[in-house]
């Protein structure tokens, strides 16, 4: 007999509630596993588990992160508990067809939402006051306790005092959702901007090619006929999990050829790599214009490396000869490459000394690069994620154009990553519009905060408003009403003091997180499992439709209904606020989903509606005649567009632009790939950080590769020797699931250093070391190991700050170290990063996933 | 012949990930430290000085997900001391609570780490091979979640007819101690057991 069994007998038949189901999570997630008085929680968990097994339900449930695989989930609910979970069985598995597997996070998802550090009822700073009180205590304060009615009179009161005081120009309300609804008829707030995760990906990358940051490959059958695919700082195995790496594998078993250019020999390469390129982070522009010096050298007729086809009639900008209209001549690609304009030839050997892959590997890849054909040449978004890094994308445009791997089969040079990784194209299904109207901004123009000034902005009362001098500023108010701002942008000292600077700062959150530590006041929330509904699209071949696993826990509610409890003391009308139902909206978005034809020619209705459907949602619309029932739909919760070989679905990235670039231009200023924009390098420098430039040149961030030398000319190392590369890490989606204690154990948030770098610090695997740099300092416990560059350490975004006495963050969040360097457009920098690493000598770390929980209030 | 059942592990595609590892904790309720499948890292190699370049030298790595190999030869079954561990008709190992005692002999004969100890309940507990889904008519949770499609299971003759005879890989013990129900797809960079160049480099885990 199992002991489960047993169990069951020793207790019967034990009812139980979601009270002690929470017990029991608590039992299972928690630090305070030993205690005798789980115990009995668990073994009555044990026997209802046993018990319920047989009859629980499925619902389909969302994992809602915005880490871009949207896997469909399902909760096995009985008695209103959640026993298991598991993700997409919806059709018998095949590569061509796969289910759309969850990974680790959404297969812990039941441990974030039913955990004991649930934010359980409203709560305030103890010191807190009208105004601030003690605002130094943010962060350390204790918290109290209070009524809904309490909390939001506390909300409208302070919004009103400081909106009398100081004007709509001091709430700002950085991310979240619904109550920027409520905001926006309230007079307006100043909104945040920033390339997030994108980098220069999305406002840097649109000028030359005239696609944003995710369509920028062939689909996924496509790279079955790359016969070579460069990674170029891509690891899908960690970036996008889901089913990126295993459409990879599929070409890899068609036999494509896979060179991985990465700091860290990464999981994805240790099954693909034929090859790997250890490149230094925050140094890719030099290789590939080094590539490009290659290529424009060895060219000739019997030795054909460039596609002089494809640049003359697909590009603008590579030479005198094919410049732009109203370009400056000497402003060319070729030019600078050479070393005509500035007298420095970008030769290999220039690069090696930069980027630390020796200039004779630089010269054999590009050759390869050039020769091979087809091949697809596809990045993260990391490489660009840095300070000044538009640099980046120019160069990938100008040395993929030059190689012509586009617009054919098994060609492609761009982005894969996140929802569209290994898999570009239009959508081949998209969900409808829930028919709720946005609200605008009265601000929305001006003043907004870029993410990596508005700390700075808020603390210095100064912020860049476009090039010219920096404008005043004074806010006084910070809603954070979703999205984890203080987490998830650079400096996070700066951004505690500016939380300890403003007099009022609020938080919804079912979870303690930055933002919600740092508040006056937390709102609990909802998570996506006790709302209505909520959808998701992922890659362009499903879509979500997540319903209610459970009823709310304790005192949550959803963000809209604490926007219109707002909005109703603020005396706004709330009908606006709420303009119709859940349902309706839910009805709205199933309603206007549609699907890609079979013969690939149209869109059509994803879904048949009844009159009978209608009446039972209790809405408003009209039948219509679709491929699936509104049942099938609602029940499954998912739908994946099927697939096969040959299909008439499949994407070839600017096929028809290649074909005939004049009759099929390109969304750019001369319909051309633009391998010199002055719209890219006026955007730059409009934005007023910095100087734009027209075409791909070497402009290294404020703490890149040359920013660990004292003296780089003698190659004199500095104070931070070490280049820190901030890594996407399993155990998260961004910050989101730190605090999953089954996440925890599993992904220990180690920082990873190769073994010469321990080793000259006395320092070995398990060790506790501190790692610094003059933007914090933070410790953490060493993963050494030959898989990462030296030179280079490594560490996952997203930890939550633990700040101790010293000001150590003990959790080590990236952030703590990253420093804010604003450059244009909007570029959020992360890979520009120095740091030293050191022994640490007090308590060494204990694995945090046996820290405590942060549990504010134990349930009644 | 019976059928015996076993698992089957593509080491050429595993990344690493722990799906399995979570899958399983949540199938079966499992508390903080204790986990009937898990993921080993295995990595090795050098850097070595290059002009003024610093060059890898055979740098690689690679993961082996590892539950309960539900052996041929169960040393778990062999060291039981009150017969709580036994070996069904169909190969797969289990363990009757009501007999255990939690002595812990065989968490420590197990070259594999598979039977853990529960401090909750004071018994020992492993991999049951789902076997309630099993009885089902369903897979195994763990070969249902993989990301990668890494894992699968089945009779071992029939497994080993199409999928070759390694189950030995390091960071693994070698098989003849007690003959693992375990088919494995080697990772290119994989060594076999006992001739190993690399370590286990995880802080999750101690050396097996």
């Amino acid at each position: 007999m199992s002991e489960e069994n047993s169990l069951l007998k020793a207790l019967g038949d034990t009812v139980m509630s979601r009270r002690s189901f929470l017990k029991w999570s608590t039992a299972l997630g928690g630090a305070a596993v030993l205690s005798s008085d789980l115990n009995l929680g668990l073994k009555k968990i044990d026997a209802a588990v046993a018990a319920a097994a047989a009859e629980g339900k499925w619902i389909p449930a969302a994992c809602w992160h915005n880490c871009g695989g949207r896997c469909p989930i399902r909760a096995n609910v009985a008695d209103g508990v959640v026993i298991r979970v598991k993700t997409d069985d919806t059709h018998p598995d095949s590569p061509d067809y796969p289910q759309q597997r969850a990974c680790l996070r959404g297969r812990s998802q039941r441990m974030q939402v039913l955990a004991a550090d649930r934010i359980k009822y409203p709560m305030k700073r103890k010191n807190w006051e009208p105004g601030g009180g003690k605002k130094e205590l943010r962060g350390k304060d204790e918290w109290v306790r209070i009524s809904w009615d309490e909390a939001l009179d506390i909300v409208a009161s302070e919004t009103k005092r400081i909106k009398d005081k100081y004007g709509n120009k001091a709430i700002y309300c950085p991310g979240g959702g619904e109550i920027q609804r409520t905001l926006s008829l309230a007079g307006g707030y100043v909104s945040n901007y920033g390339s997030t995760s994108r980098g220069a990906w999305r406002l840097g990358q649109e000028p030359l090619t005239g696609t944003t940051a995710q369509v920028e490959m062939n689909d996924r059958f496509d790279l079955q006929n790359s016969k070579l695919i460069v990674m170029w700082g891509n690891n899908p195995a960690w970036s996008s999990m889901g089913l990126a790496t295993y459409n990879f594998l599929q070409a890899k078993r068609a036999g494509a050829k896979f060179i991985f250019v990465d700091p860290f020999y990464s999981p994805t390469a240790s099954i693909m790599a034929d090859e790997w390129i250890p490149i230094r982070p925050a140094t890719d522009t030099t290789m590939l214009l080094a590539m490009a010096y290659v290529m424009i050298t060895e060219d000739s007729a019997t030795n054909k490396l460039i596609d002089w086809d494809f640049l003359n009639r697909c590009t603008v900008g590579f030479d005198k000869d094919h410049m732009p209209e109203g370009a400056n001549p000497k402003e060319n690609f070729k030019d600078y490459v050479l070393g005509v304009s500035d007298g420095k030839p970008k030769t290999p050997e220039w690069a090696a000394r930069i980027c630390g892959v020796p200039a004779e590997k630089i010269r054999s890849f590009a050759l390869e690069v050039a020769r091979t054909k087809p091949a697809a040449m596809l990045y993260g978004w990391n490489s660009a994620r840095l300070e000044k890094s538009q640099h980046m994308c120019f160069a990938v445009v100008s040395v993929g154009a030059m190689t012509g791997n586009m617009g054919i089969p098994g060609g492609a040079f761009g982005i894969s990553c996140h929802n569209a990784a290994s898999n570009g194209g239009p959508a081949l299904v998209s969900l409808g519009s829930s028919g709720v109207a946005s609200i605008a901004n009265p601000l929305a123009a001006d003043p907004r905060l870029c993410s990596s000034e508005h700390w700075e902005a808020i603390v210095s009362g100064k912020y860049t408003a476009g090039k010219g001098p920096k404008k005043d500023i004074n806010i006084q108010m910070i809603y954070h009403g979703g999205s984890s701002k203080l987490n998830q942008t650079n400096n996070v000292n700066k951004g505690i003091a500016a939380h300890r600077k403003v007099e009022f700062v609020v938080t919804h959150q079912y979870g303690l997180n930055s933002n919600a530590k740092y508040s006056d006041l937390v709102l609990p929330v909802t998570t996506q499992w006790e709302r209505y509904s909520n959808f998701q699209s992922g890659n362009r071949e499903l879509v979500v439709w997540a319903s209610r696993v459970i009823q709310p826990l304790f005192e949550a509610k959803d963000d809209i209904w604490i926007a219109a409890e707002v909005g109703k003391r603020l005396g706004l009308d709330v009908t606006k606020i709420v303009p119709m139902s859940e349902e309706q909206q839910a009805f709205n978005t199933v309603a206007g989903t549609k699907v890609i034809k079979t013969d690939g020619s149209a869109m059509e209705n994803l879904v048949t509606i009844t009159e009978a459907d209608i009446a039972e949602m209790k809405v408003t619309g009209k039948p219509q005649t679709g491929r699936i029932t509104l049942k099938e739909f609602r029940e499954q919760g998912f739908y994946a567009v099927p697939r096969k070989a040959g299909d008439k679905l499949g994407y070839i990235h600017n096929q028809k632009f290649r074909e005939d670039p004049v009759k099929n231009p390109l969304k750019t200023k001369s319909g051309k790939l633009q391998l010199h924009s002055q719209v890219l390098a006026d955007l730059v420098t409009n934005a007023g950080w910095n100087q734009g430039y027209p075409i791909a040149i070497y402009d290294p961030p404020t703490e890149g590769y040359e920013a660990t030398f004292a003296d780089w000319d003698k190659q004199v190392k500095g104070t931070y020797p070490l280049q820190l590369c901030n890594i996407h890490y399993p155990r998260r989606s961004h910050s989101v699931l730190d605090n999953v204690t089954w996440l925890r154990e599993a992904w220990p948030q180690e920082l990873m250093i190769n073994p010469l770098d321990a080793e000259s610090r006395g320092v070995k695997h398990g060790d506790t070391v501190r790692i610094f740099n003059k933007h914090g300092s933070v410790l953490r416990r060493i993963f050494v190991t030959p898989r990462a560059r030296p030179g280079v350490v490594f560490l996952g975004e997203g930890a939550w700050p633990e700040m101790d006495e010293a000001g150590n963050d003990i959790a080590g969040a990236t952030n703590t170290l990253s420093g804010d360097y604003p450059s244009g457009p909007d570029i959020e920098s992360w890979q520009g990063c120095v740091v030293q690493v050191e022994k640490w000598n007090g308590k060494p770390l204990e694995a945090d996933y046996k820290w405590s929980q942060r549990i504010v209030f134990k349930e009644a | 012949m019976a059928k015996r059942m076993a698992f089957y592990f593509d080491s050429s595609a595993c990344v690493g990930c722990k799906t399995c590892q979570v899958t399983c904790k949540d199938k079966n309720n499992l508390p903080l430290g204790v986990r009937w499948r898990r993921v080993l890292e295995y990595s090795g190699g050098s850097w070595v000085p290059q002009g003024d370049q610093m060059i890898p030298n055979n740098v690689f790595g690679y993961t082996v997900s590892l539950a309960c190999n539900h052996c041929e030869k169960p040393i778990c079954v062999e060291v039981c001391p009150t017969q709580a561990m036994h070996k069904r008709d169909d190969g797969v190992v289990l363990i009757d609570a009501e007999k255990c005692i939690g002595c812990r002999y065989c968490d420590w004969a197990c070259p594999y780490g598979a039977p853990q100890f529960n401090e909750i309940s004071g018994k020992m507990t492993k991999c049951n091979f789902c076997e309630d889904l099993l009885a089902k008519g369903e897979n195994p949770a763990c070969v249902d979640a993989c990301p990668v499609r890494a894992l699968n299971y089945g009779d071992i003759g029939e497994l080993r007819s199409k999928l070759g005879t390694v189950s030995a890989i390091e960071p693994l013990p070698e098989a003849d101690l007690t003959f693992p129900s375990l088919v494995i797809t080697p990772n290119r960079h994989a060594q076999f057991s006992g001739k190993g160049t690399g370590k286990i480099l995880d802080l999750t885990e101690e050396e097996v």
